[in-house]
Parts: structure tokens; C-alpha cells; sequence
């Protein structure tokens, strides 16, 4: 098919191929040329050779002196009056770039140069963040500051108004380093002891939980056989009835809440297929969903009832009665002395009027049983007073990014488990805490939208999220989602809805290989891919493909680029891991700072399954 | 597609089957032509409408190829366990139920 005289101008750079047979002595013009968006496939098929192939601004007005047939790419033998290339704008000037902000240079246009970055994900994006202040004056002034801020001189142009603190958030950490079963639920000092019979408690709470059993884990016992993992919650509540967001919130360290389990029949709650194993071999360490190495587990496994474990009242029943245990714990937190506080974090909502004004929408899974969260419990990671996001319909919830970080979120969640968010997630979400703390961006808040199973449901709840983030006047909008597979569907529409109202987008899933989007759409420009595993595939290891503070950065230095206006390179067609470590190396030079990338299944210990799985 | 570790990964077929059980996290589709049966999670089917017992469902599929000769002890282990634990966990909830 033909292009239009606007098509072969944004593909200027791109090789000219004949789109028909044309005779010998016309003047190649956009409408003989072939659109490049179908060549990779022709590449990949064998069917196209672009060897010594020309570009279209190369070719056009040229005369052709062969007569060609349709799909012959066009060569400078077989034309008359090649045009020469415009600016060569490649690595060289990239590297000129790079080197700027190792001397302080003043806000004065530099070089004139572009940085150019290399961005991966299951498409690979290439960055241009001006240098200095950008002296082009076409792009608004906070965007300067990737590069002026890694100099030492602050950026004198902070003309922008004052930060704001809306809210702050207080965490008190109270460390625990033992835990044991007593007469009563109580912590002395920095032991926890759990009730002993507190299982009867569990098995009471709801009519679904048949047995219950709970388990003590020990960084020794770490290799142990274990179901599914079905969540990892921090131990957190309130300080004075405060609201989640607000207030003051007391923390256990040292110790999660993990829950396991499986129906009466022996049979796994859980989508599919499992993480079930060692847990030593079987869980990423340090994900923000995961536990950190080290951590002491309360571990239960709950028992329901038979065949209610792909129904949605199992794993509801499941997670509610195991809060049973935590809302004790919860209860004991809120008598304890400041004495027993070891650390203290106070977190502000801060908003920066006159800098980018971005919002974080997070599409969380909701097509029903386990693919479902309660939304906004009382306590943190809790049950009572949340609301089921199914219930909801999966219309977008806005929340501050201060409630986020204080668990509104109650993951339900039970995908595959290398890209799954559980509700530890939340509360150490790093985009939310990147965002938060970019002196260069204004995050105004998080929207959280359900992803339904129906086309007609999922167009439904995009629209509104394209409407809420029409009304937030966002000048940018990261779109996050967990998992694959048709949410996709939505995640995509998520993006287009943001895009068509002229407000950059950022989208940022697992993709890789076996997460390869299912639909696209123009606005799908600005990708960030959150795989860790090696071979790029859901790798069966709890957390290991959730979005990590490296994805983050990632996402707010191409958010920033789109936002300032410049190009970005369109994507490599398959999914190419080295995209990002440039990425990152760039983005590192540029800002003047290490960003330290996470390990990936590689640093486990090996198992047979993985051995076989990579050899 | 083009996964080295596959000699006929090209060969794509068009598939169909009619969905014979729907629960909230699964779909269960019988393959027609007495070809077998899978079950899958929701999030992996594409629906227009709400899915129903009945439907037709198409995709392209290809041959499962096996990979090498040997067992993963691993696999073996955990499917055992699983067995042994299903099958004392049946039987106990029996006896529960003749009580």
C-alpha cells in the first residue's frame, strides 16, 4: 500500500521500498513507496532484503533508472539523483551529551546536542532529553532539569512556585527478631508471641475455612516445602483510629504475614500452575512485593472448603479469615510504648505547583475470584471496611499516593506468580515513591482501575480513566499493569484514552517474550518493561517480573522526555534485554547517579526445575 | 514463533472448541473434533460478551513439542506430593463425611 506525502516524512530515516512495479525514468514520490511499519515481518520472513537499501527522504524526487517490481527495495544503482542525508543524528551526538553533565555547565544551550536514549521493553524506545536549558525554548522549562540537575549548581530556574505538602504520612518501625507461640498474643520487647489456638479463631471467622495451620519461618527453615504463596502483607495498623494516608502508622519489621493455601481436596487456591516448592528457590528476595532475606514469616495455610477454590468466596474467605490472626497482632501494635520505636520515615504528599502535573493509574486485576483486590480497607493490608474492586464494577478509584503507600490495596491477586503484586507491593511501590520524591514532576495522584473480563467492560472503565485524567489536567500519566493476558486488552485502551487527549503515556507491564502485547495502538509510544528473568518468560519465581525502582526510573526519565516534547525512536520489533541496560547506562551518565539493577532468578539457588528450564 | 528450541513451531493451526465449564477464574473448552480439552485462566481468554457454557471459542495453535528426554526430579517431586496430599486430603474429608 502506498503512503501519504505525511507518512513518508515521519518515516524519513526509514528504507524506501517500492510499493508497486514502476516503470524506469518516473520520479520516486511518497505514493510509490511502501509503508516501513510492515517490514519487519517481510525481514523476518525472507521475503524483503534491505541491503544497501536507501531511506525514503533519500529517494524521493529521485528518478528511478531500472524498472522495478513492487517490494524491490531501491539502491542508489537503480536511481538517478539521490538526495543527501540530513543531520546524521546518531550515537556521536549522544556521547557529546553524556559527558555534559560532568562539568557543570551553565543553563546556557551547550552544545546544542541531544541526548539520545535507548529506551527496552518488549519495544525498544530511543530518548532525546535536551541539554541545558534548552535554549530551543520549545519545550517547558522543568524538563531541563534531567541533565542540569545531576551538576552540582541547583537549577536557578526554580521560578516555580513552592512545594506544597499536602499531607505526611509517620511511619513507627518496631523491629522483631523472634517469634513464638504463647498463652497471648503480645510483644515483649522484640518478640512476638502468637496465640497458641488462635487457629480455632481462624477456622470460626468464616464458614468456607475448614483447617488452618500456622507456621512459624525462620531464615533456617527458609528451605522448606511450601503451597502456593498467595500473599505477602506487612503487619501495620493505625495509631489512633487515624485514616489510611494520614496520621500515624506502626509497622512490624523483621516479619511478614504469609498466606498459603488449599481446598479440601488437597487441591491448590490459585489460578494455575503455582510457585509452590522451596521457598528458598522459589521466591525473589527483596521485590517489593516479596520478603527481604532475613525476615521471619507467620506463614498460614488455610483449608477450604472443597471445590470452592476457583470460586470467588474461597480465596475472599481465605484472606479474611487470615486477617483474623493480623487484627490481633494489629490490636497488641496499638498499646505499644515509643520506647520499642527503632526507626522512624515520615513520608509527604507533596505537590509542586508549576512542575509537570503527572498521574500514576494502576490497572489491578478484576475479573473475578482470585483476580481481585479489596480497595481501601480501615487498617493497613486489612479487610474490614475495603470494598471489592469487582464490586465496584472496576471503575478507577483515585487515591493519594500517601494511601498507596499505607495499603489501600488488599491483593487478592493470584496470577502468574513472577509478575503478580501483592499487597507488600503497594506499600513499597516504587513508581509511587520515584514519582513522589522527582523534584521535577508534580504527582497528583494514583487511579486505581479494575481490569474486567468483558471487551464491552474493559472500554467501559478506560473511558472513565480517560475522562478522570482529562479533568486532572495531567500534563503526563504513567499506566502500570500486572500479569498478561487480556487485560492487555485494556491496559492498551487505558493508554490510548490518556493519549488521545494529547497527554503523554507511559505504560509499563511484563512483556518480554511470553507477555508480548496482544494489541497496540498509536499512542503505545513510551513502553517500559518490567521482565527481569533472562530468558524474558513468567519464570514461575514469586515477584521476580514486578516493577522495581530500575523500571521506575526508567519510566520517569522517558515520561519527562515525552512530556518535553521530543522525539522518541519507535520500538525494535522483538524484545531485546540489551535495550535496557544501555537505557540504563545512559540514564546513569545523564543524571550522575547509580542505579543499582535488581538480581533476577540467576542469584537463587538452583533448582533442577530451573536448571532444565535454562539449559 | 521462531523459538529455537522448536522444529515445527511454524506450523499454526486454526483451532475451535465450545466451552463446557466456566468458573470465576477458569474457562474449561473441549476441542472439537475429539481433540482433547483445556482449562485456562480467564485473563488468557479474549471475550466480546460475557463468556457462557456453550460458546464457541477459535485460536491458533500449534503442536506441543517435547523438549528432551530427561525427567525433571523436581516436577516429579512436587506433582507426588501434591498426589499424596490430595489423596489423604480426600480421603480424610470422606470419613468426615460418612461420620
Amino acid at each position: 500500500m502506498s503512503i501519504t506525502a505525511e507518512t513518508a516524512k515521519e518515516h524519513a530515516h526509514d528504507p524506501a521500498v517500492l510499493c508497486c512495479r514502476a516503470e524506469a525514468g518516473i520520479t520516486i514520490e511518497p505514493a510509490n513507496l511502501e509503508d516501513p511499519a510492515i517490514f519487519d515481518d517481510l525481514v523476518d520472513s525472507g521475503l524483503l532484503n534491505l541491503d544497501g537499501c536507501l531511506t525514503i527522504e533519500e529517494v524521493l524526487g529521485a528518478k528511478l533508472t531500472k524498472t522495478c517490481d513492487s517490494l524491490a527495495p531501491l539502491t542508489a544503482d537503480v536511481l538517478d539523483g539521490v538526495k543527501a542525508v540530513s543531520a546524521p543524528v546518531a550515537e556521536e551526538a549522544a556521547e557529546a551529551v553524556v559527558e555534559a553533565p560532568a562539568a557543570p555547565v551553565a543553563a546556557a544551550p551547550a552544545a546544542g546536542g541531544t541526548l539520545r536514549i535507548h529506551i527496552g521493553e518488549g519495544k525498544d524506545i530511543d530518548l532525546e532529553i535536551p541539554v541545558g536549558a534548552l535554549g530551543g525554548g520549545a519545550a517547558a522549562v522543568p524538563v531541563a532539569a534531567p541533565v542540569a540537575a545531576a551538576g552540582a549548581a541547583a537549577p536557578a530556574a526554580a521560578e516555580a512556585s513552592e512545594e506544597k505538602v499536602v499531607r505526611s504520612l509517620t511511619r513507627k518501625h518496631y523491629t522483631i527478631t523472634e517469634v513464638k507461640r504463647g498463652p497471648e498474643t503480645k510483644i515483649e520487647g522484640t518478640t512476638l508471641y502468637i496465640r497458641e489456638g488462635i487457629e480455632a479463631d481462624v477456622i470460626a471467622d468464616q464458614e468456607l475455612v475448614k483447617d488452618f495451620k500456622l507456621e512459624i519461618i525462620t531464615p533456617e527453615l527458609y528451605h522448606t516445602y511450601s503451597e502456593t504463596v498467595m500473599d505477602v502483607q506487612p503487619i501495620a495498623t493505625k495509631e489512633d483510629d487515624a485514616d489510611l494516608g494520614t496520621g500515624v502508622t506502626r509497622v512490624l519489621d523483621g516479619v511478614v504475614m504469609m498466606l498459603t493455601g488449599v481446598d479440601e481436596g488437597g487441591v491448590q487456591i490459585g489460578e494455575f500452575g503455582s510457585s509452590e516448592g522451596y521457598l528458598d528457590e522459589n521466591i525473589m528476595w527483596g521485590r517489593p512485593g516479596c520478603p527481604d532475606k532475613g525476615e521471619i514469616f507467620i506463614k498460614g495455610n488455610i483449608v477450604i472448603q472443597e471445590k470452592t477454590n476457583m470460586e470467588r468466596r474461597g480465596p475472599m474467605a481465605a484472606h479474611t479469615a487470615f486477617d483474623v490472626i493480623t487484627q490481633e497482632i494489629r490490636e497488641v501494635m496499638k498499646k505499644l510504648d515509643d520506647s520499642l520505636v527503632t526507626d522512624t520515615q515520615e513520608l509527604k504528599q507533596v505537590r509542586r505547583p508549576g512542575k509537570k502535573k503527572v498521574v500514576i493509574v494502576k490497572e489491578i486485576m478484576g475479573q473475578g475470584a482470585m483476580h481481585d483486590n479489596f480497595i481501601l480497607p480501615v487498617e493497613p493490608v486489612g479487610v474490614l471496611g475495603a470494598r471489592a474492586n469487582v464490586d465496584l464494577g472496576n471503575v478507577p478509584v483515585c487515591v493519594s499516593p500517601l494511601e498507596v503507600l499505607d495499603g489501600c490495596i488488599h491483593a487478592l491477586t493470584c496470577i502468574g506468580p513472577a509478575s503478580k503484586e501483592m499487597s507488600r507491593h503497594y506499600w513499597r511501590e516504587p513508581l509511587v515513591l520515584e514519582a513522589l520524591h522527582d523534584e521535577e514532576v508534580d504527582l497528583c495522584g494514583v487511579v486505581f482501575v479494575g481490569s474486567p473480563q468483558i471487551n464491552a467492560e474493559k472500554f467501559y472503565v478506560s473511558r472513565r480513566v480517560g475522562h478522570t485524567v482529562e479533568m486532572m489536567d495531567a500534563d503526563g500519566a504513567f499506566v502500570t499493569t500486572e500479569g498478561f493476558g487480556n487485560n492487555h486488552i485494556d491496559f492498551a485502551s487505558h493508554i490510548e484514552q490518556i493519549g488521545m487527549r494529547g497527554v503523554p503515556v507511559v505504560g509499563m507491564s511484563y512483556c518480554a517474550v511470553q507477555g508480548a502485547l496482544v494489541v497496540g495502538n498509536k499512542y503505545m509510544t513510551y513502553m517500559v518493561d518490567n521482565n527481569k528473568s533472562e530468558a524474558g518468560i513468567e519464570n514461575e519465581i514469586l515477584g521476580n517480573n514486578t516493577l522495581c525502582p530500575e523500571d521506575a526510573v526508567r519510566a520517569l526519565a522517558i515520561l519527562k522526555t515525552a512530556m518535553a516534547g521530543e522525539d522518541v525512536k519507535a520500538a525494535e520489533k522483538k524484545w531485546n534485554p540489551n535495550v535496557k541496560s544501555t537505557n540504563v547506562e545512559l540514564i546513569e551518565s545523564a543524571y550522575n547517579k547509580k542505579i543499582d539493577l535488581v538480581d533476577n532468578e540467576q542469584a537463587l539457588p538452583m533448582s533442577e526445575k530451573r536448571r532444565l528450564k535454562y539449559s | 514463533m521462531n523459538n529455537k528450541r522448536l522444529n515445527y513451531g511454524d506450523k499454526i493451526i486454526y483451532m475451535e472448541g465450545v466451552v463446557v465449564d466456566i468458573d470465576d477464574c477458569s474457562i474449561s473448552v473441549d476441542l472439537k473434533g475429539r481433540l482433547g480439552f483445556f482449562k485456562a485462566p480467564k485473563r488468557m481468554f479474549i471475550c466480546d460478551t460475557e463468556p457462557k457454557v456453550g460458546q464457541e471459542f477459535g485460536w491458533n495453535m500449534s503442536f506441543p513439542e517435547q523438549l528432551g528426554p530427561e525427567v525433571n526430579e523436581h516436577y516429579v517431586s512436587n506433582i507426588e506430593k501434591e498426589r499424596r496430599k490430595q489423596q489423604e486430603m480426600s480421603k480424610r474429608l470422606d470419613d468426615n463425611k460418612e461420620v
